[in-house]
């Protein structure tokens, strides 16, 4: 129970940060912005109100996720804590899954946070609360965790700074998954290769980018449960995958 | 000196080669997963456009919110952007943002309808002439919008409607309605929890497709869709009236105009064209179709003469005053339609980045209001250069009379496909015998060549009446629309529409 331990130290103290409340507040802020819209039409309010609310929380939970699983390990190392850690009888595996763990749950209470204000928004404007906007809140979420996971595997040899672009560079270059995968049938040998590497092997953030379909009842996802469960799946596997070179990595590093 | 070798923990070292191979294992079930999650998001982002083609038209500020994986959102201010420019009266500064708007979003379908609205109704002269230059781009817009989007019926009936309204098109605007119709399984069933489920379409399609097949001279067809939209009325309320809803006042309203709609079109047949005697409408004796004038006791009803005597004056450059009679009861219209002498009917337009018009392209369409058998009409082009830039050489103008754009109490005189108008001047009667103009044959002869519609056999989908139309084409120079040289009958060639 090492992990938990540390895990729930972790929320302490990203709780404390005010950056983080910050962010919050500017996505909570955003959403409550919706109804401002009303002055469009039916259809076109509705259809910015959920458009927004859903980047509202994917951008806050961003910058959110980001800031506070760029300083986890860092900060311990700084502050010279992680030696009053690892001399107790802790392993550094335990460490490192307890900060993830830490991290999961902050990034938990803000998406949670901002979800229910964004489904109170959509009650309120449209007098009912279609299922699928818990889809698209519980895929930012699972989105989220998979960056946390990419945030605190970077952060076991990287410093914040470098972190805090790493990251948000291969989200963006993973939100590009349509290009990407257009790649791996290039006629240019070259392409193709990088494009199948990109696409296959860094984490594709794209996937999990439905909102259209969300947004547009119209829009009909093939199977949307499986589809949705494989991105879960998706998500777990490549957090694991991050989570176990991160501790591959941490288990060598001088601290 | 000897570099220290840091040695690792033998549990980290016993390990390592277990987590290696777990992370291979999991990457290698990511990336099947990754496969068997890429056709799925394929389908769902297949009428997206890549950003590289999106970002041209944006803002630093809109650039961010796409790169991250928020098309929608950007979309959505964009749109909150073009409602303000809308109210702010700044049309051009919207066509842009319409662009970049559908190619983020491409199931935007309410950018699309609006949009399209936008190009063909707001761009105006300083008369309120549409310039309708924006008309191709419109449609492709539309176009557009019905690939990226066959299960939403609003962006077909637009398409529908335009070309009822707005070009006259009713061949094209029956295919579109017809589309609508049918829905995206073909078979008139719409998607489960769209507006209009169980139906595909909203029942203002059905309504306007009868009035489309009216304005074709397809009676028969006009008939057959006002039942069909009785029916599905008389099945909604049905279904309102088992499962003990109020009655719902809009649908009793439509089932009444649908019930007059129909009894008003058989009305119409028989007075227009069956051999009865019409009391003070068609007094002839013996009885004679209502579109043919009696022009003597034993003589056979004739056609009316319009005497369709039509000059163009030249006032100043770019103004013409265009004036002349045409012997018909008040409320009919003579079209004038002046363009380049080869401005392309339907322009193909490239919208794939913006809907830029050529600005060297010269469209002019008004009409004329008759009174007491006269027209008279000062067309002034010169305040909007913009519009009527007259860069060409040569140009068309064509004046003319067409049944089936006209007034129904016209119709009542000329019949739906002109079979009750002529002129003297048989130079001026244009029977317009293209194929997808047809109409169903009400009445013998007129130009039609085939079997004759008995008024009882419904439907009847032979459609071999040409629409006789009374038309005047002159083939001008620009010297003489800028008025150094005067415009006569000399100028006029053979009609070909």
């Amino acid at each position: 129970m090492v992990p938990l331990a540390i895990a729930r130290q972790t929320v302490r103290e990203a709780l404390r940060r005010r950056v983080m409340w910050i962010f919050l507040i500017c996505g909570v802020f955003l959403i409550a912005l919706g109804p401002v819209f009303g002055f469009l039409s039916p259809k076109d309010s509705q259809t910015v109100l959920r458009s927004l609310g859903l980047a509202a929380i994917l951008l806050a939970g961003l910058f959110i996720t980001i800031v506070t699983c760029i300083y986890l390990i860092p900060v311990e190392i700084e502050r010279r804590t992680i030696y009053t850690i690892l001399s107790k009888p802790v392993q550094r595996f335990e460490f490192v899954l307890g900060k993830f763990l830490g991290g999961f749950a902050v990034v938990f209470i803000n998406i949670a946070a901002m979800g229910v204000v964004f489904l109170m928004m959509i009650r309120f404007q449209e007098g009912k609360v279609p299922v699928d906007m818990f889809k698209g809140v519980y895929l930012t979420f699972f989105q989220m965790l998979l960056l946390a996971a990419l945030t605190i595997f970077f952060s076991t040899f990287a410093t914040p700074v470098l972190n805090f672009f790493m990251s948000f560079g291969i989200f963006i270059v993973g939100n590009l998954g349509s290009v990407t995968d257009s790649l791996t049938t290039s006629r240019n040998g070259t392409a193709r290769l990088a494009g199948t590497i990109i696409h296959y092997l860094l984490p594709n953030f794209s996937n999990f980018n439905i909102q259209n379909t969300l947004i547009h009842p119209a829009q009909e996802i093939t199977n949307p449960d499986v589809f949705i469960r494989q991105n879960i799946l998706y998500a777990l596997i490549y957090s694991a995958v991050l989570l176990i070179l991160a501790v591959i990595i941490f288990d060598r590093r001088e601290v | 000196m000897q570099k220290a070798i840091k040695k690792l923990p033998a549990s980290v070292q016993k390990r390592t080669a277990p987590m290696a191979a777990l992370v291979v294992a999991l990457l290698g079930a990511g990336a099947f997963l990754q496969a068997k999650i890429d056709p799925v998001a394929r389908k769902i982002h297949q009428s997206e456009q890549s950003i590289d083609q999106v970002s041209g038209g944006l803002n630093n500020e809109f650039m961010l919110l796409p790169l991250l994986g928020f098309r929608e959102a950007a979309a959505g201010l964009l749109w909150v952007r073009c409602d303000e420019f809308f109210h702010s009266g700044d049309y051009d500064a919207i066509l842009p943002l319409v662009r970049v708007i559908t190619l983020l979003d491409p199931h935007a379908e309410n950018v699309f309808v609006t949009g399209a609205w936008h190009l063909s109704y707001n761009f105006t002269d300083s008369n309120e002439r549409s310039d309708r230059r924006y008309i191709a781009p419109s449609q492709a817009l539309l176009d557009e919008g019905i690939r990226n989007n066959p299960a939403i019926p609003d962006i077909k009936f637009e398409k529908g409607w335009q070309n009822f309204d707005k070009t006259k098109n009713y061949t094209e605007a029956e295919s579109a309605l017809k589309d609508c119709i049918s829905g995206p399984f073909h078979n008139e069933k719409g998607v489960k929890g769209s507006d209009d489920f169980p139906f595909a379409c909203p029942l203002k399609t059905l309504h306007l497709l009868a009035h489309t097949y009216e304005k074709q001279g397809r009676i028969p067809e006009a008939l057959e869709e006002w039942r069909k939209a009785r029916e599905r009325t008389e099945s909604v309320m049905k279904e309102d009236e088992k499962n003990n809803k109020p009655l719902n006042y809009s649908n009793k309203q439509m089932w009444f105009a649908e019930v007059h709609n129909y009894d008003e079109d058989l009305q119409r047949y028989h007075n227009r064209y069956t051999t009865v005697k019409h009391d003070s409408i068609n007094p002839s004796n013996p009885p004679q179709p209502g579109v043919l004038w009696p022009t003597g006791p034993g003589v056979a009803n004739q056609p009316w003469d319009v005497v369709f005597t039509p000059t163009i004056e030249v006032k100043r450059p770019k103004v013409l005053r265009i004036s002349g009679r045409f012997n018909s009861a008040d409320g009919a219209r003579v079209d004038v339609r002046i363009t380049d002498w080869n401005y392309p009917e339907r322009p193909l337009v490239d919208i794939k980045n913006s809907f830029k018009v050529d600005m060297s392209q010269t469209i002019l369409v008004d009409s004329m209001a008759v009174r007491k058998g006269a027209f008279d009409r000062e067309l002034d082009m010169s305040k909007d250069p913009k519009m009527y830039s007259f860069s060409q050489p040569e140009y068309k103008i064509v004046l003319s009379y067409n049944p089936r754009t006209t007034s129904p109490h016209l119709t009542d005189r000329f019949g739906w496909s002109g079979e009750g108008i002529t002129d003297g001047n048989k130079g001026h009667v244009y029977l317009d015998a293209r194929e997808p103009l047809l109409g169903t044959a009400l009445i013998a002869g007129q130009g039609a060549t085939g079997p004759i519609w008995d008024g009882v056999t419904i439907p009847w989908a032979e459609h071999t009446q040409p629409v006789r139309m009374i038309a005047v084409t002159y083939r001008v120079s620009r010297a003489q629309m800028m008025g150094e040289k005067p415009i006569t009958d000399a100028d006029m060639v053979p009609t070909k529409l």
